[in-house]
């Protein structure tokens, strides 16, 4: 079975978590320990094809700068979230492809825009399309979710699974040297 | 640790509320509940709330499932702080299978009403029943996510009149007085009593962080002076609350540690990597210890940092350090020099593994695997291979791989003195906050969330309680080391200077990239939450480094230290101007105050805002000087390059090495007067120049003529200056000016008073010179006036000596006529 890590990033406040509880324990349960080894781990198959993902939420690490170098360095496929709700966190997530870039020293990246709080429509700040044209910008998928209503959750993940398919990441490769 | 574990696990271990006769009976309204079936996996008892409607808002036991336990037991329970709040990893499987609920969540959700009353229901005349001191640590340990302390001190007064309505006496004859030990009500008013004595004991810090708490109790306190029940009062007494100034005030000194008597170095160069481990554990510790439960909650509540200054303080240091590290590293010119410094930095991430100081460890390690530096690929084969293999294995203990598995499993492993990587810890309270809601079944407050989120703010607490911190403090290296993380430099312009360093396809394979070397690329700005430190920090924490330097270099304690002392203090600040800047007065030595005024402009100004300079070739038709090398810019045409924005001008070669701002963005108002160059890098341009023609002028009358192009800027701007100056409020200068010597240090002074005092110091030596020229002209004169005498004297003197020979040929004449 094929093991994948994904990473998920964006600003604070954004769902980063609440998208990855969503998908990791499908509904919000009662006895709920994110600390435990396994807790991000989830089988999903795609494509008839089964694999195992592992997620990396970064939430509440988002301002330890330097932990986001690891995480990025650690990740093959990339969950960028912003919120729907709020340009700002629309603008923060726009220089996020550079930045991963850098670490990983290639061009071609795994990643996935996600609009999230498309629940939210009538606090909206941000535009369906203007996500589509960043996401195209990237050459990468994009999708709007919620991960209150579960719209669209595991859709992002079974997306960033076949992102990786396509374009594999060579780990280490570029960034030769590991230090 | 395994010590611990059993108490903590005591609610599993163990049936929780114990079964049987009790007189509880005698406390609450009967019918006593049937004693709740448990078994040694599953002790919860089934909460009385869980999918009834909410209960009576009033605190009544209308409804009491739990047996009040009234055991005799020997005495009030052993702390419930000390067991560490997590478990090994295959007990909480076991737990989940089961489908246990976290330890010390005897319920899943109630009213906040019905907790208190729980929580007072938990205690005996005589102290705490063992068996709920789960419940009741996570009660008052987590009150603060659902209600104020103040909140909860007035729920227990409010509980105490009432007695009297809901407790049934069931004496005959009773009076419910102080003296009626057996009473029910008086048996009632002493568990709240015990339960608030409990409070105070365990949760000090809860009531000396607040002053409205301790006011509530006191308004009990003088409740039971009222009704005469002494004994009781004693229990809530609070005049014995130990102080924890540390935690309210950011700046609060530890006093026991100006006793060291040893003198260490201050400079990187020299600083063994063990005395730099244990300094940066005790700057971490001291930054992490402050953090709060308000800011815990905050954070994970709202996700941001705002209002939350301790936290900030704690992750500013965190990205402050890696930072630095970087910043040591790519300050060194050749890639040996740049291998050695991350040498010395693993070997200190050796010792703070030692330590036990994971989150520097994390912030160091960060730093040293920064992509700044993991692309120095030159650098990184200088580097030995042993401490490649360091670094790897360090990299690997913090990889967040399988939700941080190696480091959680080496943490829970460490006994003693540790710190946790902070980042995550607020990670897992963010997970569960975001998992589990706050209010379930209706407008229940979900406790089983308490209980869990108690588990991870438990141990933090515990460990911001730790006083066995195994680091002497060295409080001058403290400071130095802490102003060095004060630097602020954005992403961007580390990474700028890593190309500089070692360009890209160079000799690495990231040359792939598509960017262009020259576009920036602009960092995210998601990190603005964390603001650099304000202006008064830094000014506190240049004060105290500059005292700690003096102290430790000047040794002849005359105020003053030596040209080559600073250069090697400077070592420790990568990327800052040179001496000659600092020495304003050129006297060769530096004083405390010139160092002050330095650090504080250099951090207000020339780091925190943009490095990059608007550079373009240009051809110069007056001997110009570079401002990094201060050499000449040799050359007939395009001999150097200028700053289109602040008019800086440099070779070729060290443009990309120019760690002065660009100072005209941003400050207008001098821009109209000299075009656009800016008024600092007069300052510097013009005292290096200054110093210059010190040396050269030998001949006082040519100065003029010889003047530089910048010289001329320099005289041009003075004079405007002058004309500003003028017309500014003649009354308002001399008024600040008397402000700013009744404030003890120089160094609070504004910018615009350094300029005035530029000012005044250039026009001083404006009037010098023209008094040297004139004195000079003086002396010509006098010199004339000295050889025309002199050629008098001469004249005088041959007259005479032509007049004696005359008159002794005359003489002559006369004898030999006579013969």
């Amino acid at each position: 079975m094929k093991e994948y890590k994904v990473v998920v990033l964006g600003s604070g406040g954004v769902g980063k978590s609440a998208l990855t509880v969503k998908f990791v324990s499908g509904t919000f349960m009662e006895k709920y320990d994110p600390t435990i080894e396994d807790f991000y781990r989830k089988e999903i198959e795609v494509d008839s094809a089964p694999s195992v993902l592992e997620i990396l939420d970064t939430a509440g690490t988002e301002q330890f700068a330097s932990m986001r170098d690891l995480y990025i360095k650690n990740g093959q496929g990339f969950v960028i979230v912003y919120s729907i709700t709020s340009i700002q966190t629309f603008q923060d997530i726009k220089t996020m492809r550079d930045q991963i870039q850098r670490v990983k020293g290639v061009e071609r990246i795994p990643m996935i825009l996600v609009g999230n709080k498309s629940d939210l429509d009538s606090q909206r700040e941000v535009s369906s399309s203007e996500g589509a044209s960043l996401a195209q910008h990237w050459g990468c998928p994009f999708l709007e979710t919620s991960a209150k209503s579960t719209n669209n959750v595991n859709e992002v993940f079974i997306e960033i699974v076949r992102e990786m398919n396509s374009t594999p990441l060579r780990d280490n490769k570029g960034c030769c040297i590991i230090l | 640790m395994t010590s611990t574990r059993p108490s903590l696990m005591q609610d599993v271990d163990t049936p929780g509320p114990r079964p049987g006769p009790s007189p509880a009976a005698t406390v609450v309204t009967p019918p006593p509940p049937p004693p709740t079936p448990t078994s040694s996996i599953s002790p919860t008892p089934i909460p009385p709330t869980s999918s009834s409607p909410p209960p009576p808002p009033a605190p009544v036991a209308t409804q009491q499932p739990q047996p009040s336990p009234h055991q005799q037991l020997p005495a009030a329970p052993p702390t419930p702080m000390g067991p560490p709040g997590l478990m090994e990893d295959e007990q909480r499987t076991v737990a989940s299978v089961s489908g246990t609920v976290v330890a010390g969540a005897v319920v899943r959700a109630a009213t906040p009403e019905r907790l208190i009353q729980m929580c007072v229901e938990s205690f005996t005349e005589k102290g705490l029943d063992k068996n709920q001191e789960e419940f009741v640590t996570v009660f008052f340990l987590m009150h603060q996510w659902f209600m104020t302390s103040e909140e909860l001190a007035q729920a227990f007064i409010d509980l105490y009149p009432c007695c009297d309505e809901t407790i049934t006496c069931t004496m005959v004859a009773c009076q419910h007085l102080p003296i009626n030990r057996d009473c029910a009500i008086q048996t009632f008013k002493e568990m709240i009593c015990q339960a608030v004595r409990y409070w105070i004991d365990k949760f000090p810090l809860h009531l000396d962080m607040d002053s409205k708490v301790t006011t509530a109790i006191r308004r009990l306190s003088s409740l039971l002076q009222a009704e005469g029940n002494y004994r009781l009062k004693e229990l809530v007494d609070v005049s014995k609350v130990p102080s924890y100034d540390w935690m309210r005030n950011m700046s609060v000194r530890n006093t026991t540690c100006g006793k060291h008597v040893r003198k260490v170095s201050l400079v990187f160069n020299h600083l063994e990597p063990k005395e730099l481990a244990a300094q940066l554990t005790y700057l971490e510790y001291k930054a992490f210890r402050r953090v709060h439960f308000s800011d815990y909650k905050n954070y994970a509540v709202t996700a941001s940092l705002k209002d939350q200054p301790k936290l900030e303080r704690s992750i500013a240091l965190f990205n402050g350090l890696s930072q630095w590290v970087q910043c040591m590293v790519l300050s060194k010119t050749t890639p040996q020099q740049r291998a050695d410094v991350i040498c010395k930095f693993i070997d200190v991430s050796k010792h703070l593994r030692v330590l036990q100081n994971f989150n520097t460890l994390m912030a160091i390690v960060g730093g040293l695997s920064h992509s700044a530096l993991a692309r120095l690929s030159k650098t990184i084969a200088c580097l030995p291979p042993e401490s490649q293999k360091t670094l790897m294995d360090l990299t690997d203990l913090l990889s967040s791989n399988n939700n941080f598995s190696n480091y959680r499993k080496v943490y829970h492993q460490c006994t003693g003195f540790k710190i946790p990587i902070l980042g995550v810890h607020l990670k897992d309270l963010i997970s569960l906050h975001t998992a589990l809601p706050d209010r379930v079944d209706g407008n229940l407050l979900n406790f089983r969330k308490m209980a869990q989120l108690a588990i991870i703010l438990r141990e933090l607490t515990r460990l911001q309680g730790q006083d066995n911190l195994p680091v002497d403090a060295n409080m001058d290296l403290v400071n130095t080391l802490r102003l060095s993380l004060d630097l602020y430099h954005t992403e961007d312009e580390i990474y700028e200077l890593s190309l500089a360093r070692e360009p890209r396809g160079s000799l690495s394979s990231v040359s792939i990239l598509p960017t262009t070397p020259t576009k920036p690329v602009v960092f995210a700005d998601w990190l603005s939450g964390i603001s650099p430190p304000d202006s008064d920090t830094i000014n506190k924490h240049v004060h105290d480094m500059v005292e700690a330097v003096f102290k430790n270099y000047d040794h002849d304690k005359d105020g003053f230290i030596s040209h080559e002392e600073f250069d090697s203090i400077a070592g420790n600040f990568p990327f800052i101007d040179s001496f000659c800047v600092l020495d304003a007065d050129k006297d060769g030595m530096i004083s405390k105050r010139e160092m002050k005024t330095y650090f504080i402009r250099a951090n207000s100004h020339a780091l925190r805002n943009s490095f990059k300079h608007a550079f373009h070739e240009t051809t110069y038709f007056k001997p110009t000087f570079c401002i990094h090398c201060t050499g000449l810019l040799w050359g007939l045409i395009k001999q150097g390059w200028k700053c289109k924005d602040c008019g800086i001008n440099a070779h070729k070669h060290c443009k990309d090495l120019v760690v002065m701002e660009c100072r005209s963005k941003g400050s207008k108002r001098t821009e109209s007067m000299s075009n656009g160059v800016g008024p600092h890098d007069l300052t510097i341009t013009a005292k290096r120049k200054i110093s210059q023609r010190h040396q050269k002028r030998s001949s006082p009358s040519h100065t003029c003529q010889q003047s530089t192009q910048t010289e001329g800027v320099v005289l041009r701007r003075s004079s405007s200056l002058k004309v500003m100056n003028s017309s500014n409020n003649h009354n308002h200068h001399s008024h600040t000016h008397r402000d700013c010597t009744i404030m003890d240090g120089e160094y609070y002074e504004e910018q615009a008073l350094l300029y005035e005092r530029l000012l005044k110091a250039e026009e001083a030596r404006e009037k010098l010179i023209e008094e040297n020229s004139c004195l000079r002209s003086k002396l010509d004169l006098a010199n004339d006036q000295i050889s025309l005498l002199k050629s008098h004297i001469g004249n005088i003197r041959q007259n005479t000596i032509a007049f004696i020979l005359e008159q002794m040929d005359a003489l002559h004449m006369q004898r030999d006529t006579e013969v």
